[in-house]
C-alpha cells in the first residue's frame, strides 16, 4: 500500500496517470473487501491540491463509495449557492474536506438562483439550515457596472450600492441561520478594454473590480470570510484560469484543471473554521534549511546566504518560514544531528535568518524521527495532527508518513527553490483572523520554557506558584475578547470539558440571552503576559448554574486557574441567588486530561447511567469555602458582572 | 498509428469511467457506455485534452455527442488533431 502511494506522490506529471492507476487499483481492492478504514486512510493521502482533474474525479467516485462507512469527529452542514455549475466544485470540496478528516453534508442550490434562495425564507436552503454558506459567485453576478464615461464619484456610488446589495444578502442569511458565510471575491478577467490604461481609467471594468474587491473585504462583518478567488486566478495565470470554452459549454467557472485547487482553497477555509488548521511547522536541518551537512561540512562549509545561488535560495526559504512564525505559526526542529553542532549554526552562522529563539521546540539527536515528532507534539502540548513536517529526505518522509500518519508530510521537490510553493499550495496554516495573540504566540511558548526552568529550581510546587506572582483578569466576553474566545472555542482540544465548537455568530446570539453567563480569564505573571487563556459559558436554569463550556489553554496547566475561576463562579452563582453548579464531561479522543476535572474541584458525580459521559454538581451550602490558589485578581476594571 | 491512438483513448475512457476492463469498439456510442452523461462527457474531454495533448474547440465539444457520432469518428478526430 505504501509503495504505490509513495510512487504516486513523487511521480512527475508524465508518470502520474500510471502511478495513479496503481493507487486506484489498491483503493478499489480495499473497498471491494470492505476494508473501509484502510481505504479511507489511503484515499486521504492520495488527495493533494495539485492533483490533476481526471485523477481527482476518480477519487471523488471512490470517496462516494466510502460515504457513511467511516467515523469522523468533525461533521459540518454546508450549503453552496452559486451562479455557475457547482457540481464538480462541490464534489471536490467534499473530497478535500474528507481528506482533512471532515464529513460534510452538503446542500447544493439550483444553478443561478442564489438570491432567491436567500431572500425566500421558505426556500430549501433555509430548511437545510447549514452552519456554513459558501456563495460561489463571479463577476458575472455583479448587478451594476459603471459606464466607460463614469467619473470617479459615479463609480464610487456604484460600488457603494453594489456593496450594499451583497451585504444585505449576507445579513439576511445570517439573520435566519446564524451561519458563517464564505463569499467569493471577483476575479479580474485577462482582457482589458483600455489596455495598460485599464488600472487608471475611472470607468474601466478592471479598476471597478479591483475597487469592489477592496470594498467587500473591508465591509465584511466577522461572520463573513472573503474567499480570495482572484488570488487563485492570478497565481494560475489569468488566461489559463479563464478558459471560456468550459464556461460556454458547461458554465464551469474556470479551467477544470484549476478547479481542484479552487475547491482546496474553499475546503481549507472550512477546515480552519472547524479548528483543523495546522499549528506547527517542524523542520529538518541539513539540506532543508541550508545546503550541505553541518556535521560533515562545518559552519564554513554549508551553503547559506548571499554569494551562492543555492545559499541564497535557502536563505529565502528561511525568511518565508520566519514570516510564518511572526504571524503565529509555531516552529520546531527535528534533525538527526548532535544538538550542540545543530545549535551552533543558529547561534553563530551570520547568514541565518532563523535564530534559536524562533524555534519553540528544538530536537536534534539520533533517535528516529517518528519518535521525535511525538516528543515535539507532547512538549508543545498540541496534537500530532497539528504538525507539518518538512524534510528534504524522501526516506524520512516515507517513514514519518507510515509511523505517524497524523502528521502532514508534504512532498518537497528536490530543488530548494520549490519549497515555498509546495508549502503554500497545501494551505496548511490557513487563518480566518489574526489577533494580537497570534503575533505573540511564540513568545508565550518561550517564556513557558523559562517558567519550567524556574519550576525545577523552586523546589516544591507551592513555592513555585507563589514565586510566579500571577495576576488574573476575569470578566464576561466583550467585543474585544470575542475573537480570541471563539478561537479557543474552535481550537482547544485537551483542556476542554465538552468540546462544543461555536462560531462568532453562534456565540454572539447566545450571549444576547440574559440567562447565559460568560467568563474569560487572562493571566499574567512575572515572566510575561499569557493573554486570554480560559473561557467558560454557563446557563442559569431555575436554581442552578449549568456549565456548558469550560476550556483552557494548556500552556497554563497546573497553575490553579481552575480553582480561581471556580471561586469566581461560585460568587456569581450566589449573587444570582443560585445554590448549585452543575458541569459535565464529554470524552473525546483528546480530552482525557480533564476526565477528573470536576472531581478534583470537589464536585460530586450525578449518576446518569452512562459511564463515559459524566455529570457533576457542587452544592453551595453555607460550609462551602473558596479553594486555595496563588492567583490575585486584577482590581482595576474588567471584573464587572452581568 | 490508429491502434496506438485507440489504446491511449481507451485508457482515458477506463480512467474516466473507473472501469479497467472497458474495451472500445468503433460503432460504440454514448448510449453503449454506462454513465456517459453530460457531466462525464465533459470529464472525457478534459481528460483527453490533458492526456493526449490535444485541444477541442467549443463547437467540437458539443458535436462529439450528436447523432451519427461514435467512437470511430472520435478516433478520427483525435488522429486529425494529432496531425
Amino acid at each position: 500500500m505504501e509503495d504505490s502511494l509513495q510512487i504516486f506522490l513523487a511521480a512527475s506529471e508524465r508518470d502520474r496517470p500510471v502511478a495513479f492507476a496503481m493507487v486506484a487499483a489498491r483503493l478499489r481492492e480495499a473497498l471491494d473487501a470492505a476494508r473501509y478504514d484502510e481505504a479511507a486512510a489511503l484515499l486521504r493521502r492520495a488527495v493533494f491540491p495539485s492533483i490533476d482533474y481526471t485523477s481527482a474525479q476518480a477519487l471523488v467516485r471512490l470517496r462516494q463509495k466510502l460515504r457513511g462507512q467511516t467515523a469522523s469527529n468533525h461533521k459540518i452542514k454546508l450549503a453552496v449557492l452559486g451562479s455557475f455549475t457547482t457540481k464538480q466544485l462541490v464534489a471536490l470540496i467534499d473530497l478535500h474536506l474528507f481528506a482533512m478528516g471532515v464529513e460534510a453534508e452538503i446542500y447544493e442550490g439550483e444553478y443561478g438562483v442564489f438570491r432567491q434562495e436567500i431572500l425566500d425564507p421558505t426556500s430549501e436552503f433555509y430548511q437545510f439550515a447549514p452552519k456554513i454558506l459558501f456563495l460561489a459567485t463571479t463577476w458575472r453576478d455583479l448587478g451594476r457596472r459603471p459606464g466607460f464615461d463614469s467619473d470617479q464619484a459615479a463609480v464610487c456610488s456604484t460600488i457603494q450600492a453594489e456593496q450594499g446589495d451583497w451585504s444585505a444578502l449576507w445579513q439576511t442569511a445570517h439573520h435566519h441561520l446564524g451561519c458563517q458565510i464564505i463569499q467569493n471575491n471577483f476575479t479580474i478577467p485577462p482582457w482589458r478594454s483600455f489596455g495598460n490604461h485599464e488600472a487608471r481609467h475611472p470607468g474601466s471594468f478592471g479598476k471597478y473590480l479591483t475597487a469592489m474587491n477592496l470594498a467587500v473585504t473591508e465591509a465584511a462583518p466577522p461572520f463573513v470570510t472573503i474567499h480570495d478567488v482572484d488570488h487563485l486566478a492570478s497565481t494560475w495565470g489569468r488566461w489559463r484560469w479563464d478558459d471560456p470554452r468550459f464556461f460556454h459549454q458547461a458554465k464551469m467557472p474556470c479551467d477544470p484543471e484549476c478547479l481542484v485547487d479552487y475547491s482546496h482553497s474553499v475546503a481549507s477555509i472550512i477546515a480552519a473554521q472547524l479548528g483543523l488548521a495546522k499549528k506547527c511547522l517542524v523542520l529538518d536541518l541539513d539540506n532543508t534549511l541550508w545546503g550541505g551537512v553541518i556535521g560533515d561540512d562545518g559552519l564554513g562549509g554549508i551553503r547559506l546566504g548571499q554569494g551562492n545561488p543555492e545559499g541564497e535560495a535557502y536563505l529565502e526559504f528561511q525568511k518565508y518560514v520566519k514570516n510564518l512564525r511572526q504571524r503565529g505559526v509555531l516552529l520546531a526542529v527535528c534533525s538527526k544531528n548532535r544538538e550542540e553542532t545543530a545549535l551552533e549554526v543558529f547561534d553563530k552562522h551570520p547568514e541565518m535568518a532563523l535564530r534559536r529563539e524562533d524555534i519553540s521546540c528544538f530536537v536534534a539527536n539520533w533517535e528516529d524521527k517518528a519518535t521525535n515528532l511525538r516528543t515535539i507534539a507532547k512538549t508543545l502540548n498540541i496534537g500530532l495532527d497539528s504538525l507539518v513536517f518538512a524534510d528534504d529526505n524522501p526516506a524520512e518522509r516515507a517513514i514519518a508518513r507510515q509511523l505517524v500518519p497524523e502528521v502532514a508530510v508534504p512532498e518537497l521537490p528536490e530543488d530548494v527553490t520549490g519549497y515555498v510553493k509546495t508549502l503554500e499550495q497545501h494551505r496548511y496554516f490557513q487563518v480566518l483572523s489574526i489577533g494580537a495573540e497570534d503575533l505573540r504566540r511564540t513568545e508565550y511558548y518561550r517564556s513557558d520554557a523559562m517558567r519550567r526552568d524556574t519550576q525545577a529550581s523552586a523546589g516544591d510546587l507551592q513555592t513555585f506558584l507563589q514565586s510566579l506572582e500571577m495576576i488574573a483578569r476575569i470578566g464576561p466576553i466583550t467585543a474585544v475578547t470575542m475573537e480570541r474566545s471563539v478561537q479557543l472555542i474552535q481550537r482547544s482540544n485537551q483542556f476542554n470539558l465538552t468540546t462544543r465548537r461555536r462560531s462568532i455568530a453562534e456565540l454572539s446570539a447566545l450571549l444576547a440571552d440574559k440567562r447565559w453567563i460568560s467568563r474569560t480569564v487572562s493571566l499574567a505573571d512575572r515572566f510575561g503576559d499569557n493573554g486570554l487563556i480560559s473561557v467558560l459559558l454557563a446557563q442559569i436554569r431555575e436554581h442552578s448554574l449549568e456549565i456548558d463550556t469550560w476550556l483552557m489553554s494548556c500552556r497554563v496547566l497546573k497553575r490553579g486557574v481552575e480553582a480561581f475561576l471556580l471561586n469566581h463562579l461560585c460568587q456569581v452563582a450566589r449573587d444570582h441567588g443560585l445554590n448549585v453548579i452543575r458541569g459535565e464531561y464529554i470524552p473525546t479522543s483528546k480530552n482525557e486530561l480533564v476526565r477528573n476535572h470536576y472531581a478534583e474541584l470537589g464536585f460530586s458525580k450525578i449518576d446518569d447511567g452512562s459511564e463515559e459521559h459524566t455529570a457533576w454538581e457542587l452544592k453551595l451550602a453555607d460550609c462551602w469555602r473558596p479553594l486555595p490558589n496563588f492567583i490575585k485578581e486584577e482590581t482595576n476594571g474588567g471584573a464587572n458582572t452581568k | 498509428m490508429v491502434e496506438l491512438i485507440r489504446n491511449e483513448v481507451q485508457q482515458v475512457f477506463r480512467d474516466v469511467f473507473g472501469d479497467p476492463q472497458l474495451v472500445l469498439r468503433d460503432d460504440m456510442t454514448a448510449n453503449d457506455v454506462e454513465g456517459w452523461d453530460s457531466l462525464q462527457h465533459l470529464n472525457l474531454v478534459i481528460a483527453m485534452e490533458k492526456r493526449l495533448g490535444i485541444k477541442f474547440a467549443t463547437a467540437e465539444i458539443s458535436r462529439l455527442k450528436e447523432d451519427g457520432q461514435n467512437i470511430g469518428t472520435l478516433l478520427e478526430m483525435v488522429k486529425r488533431k494529432r496531425g
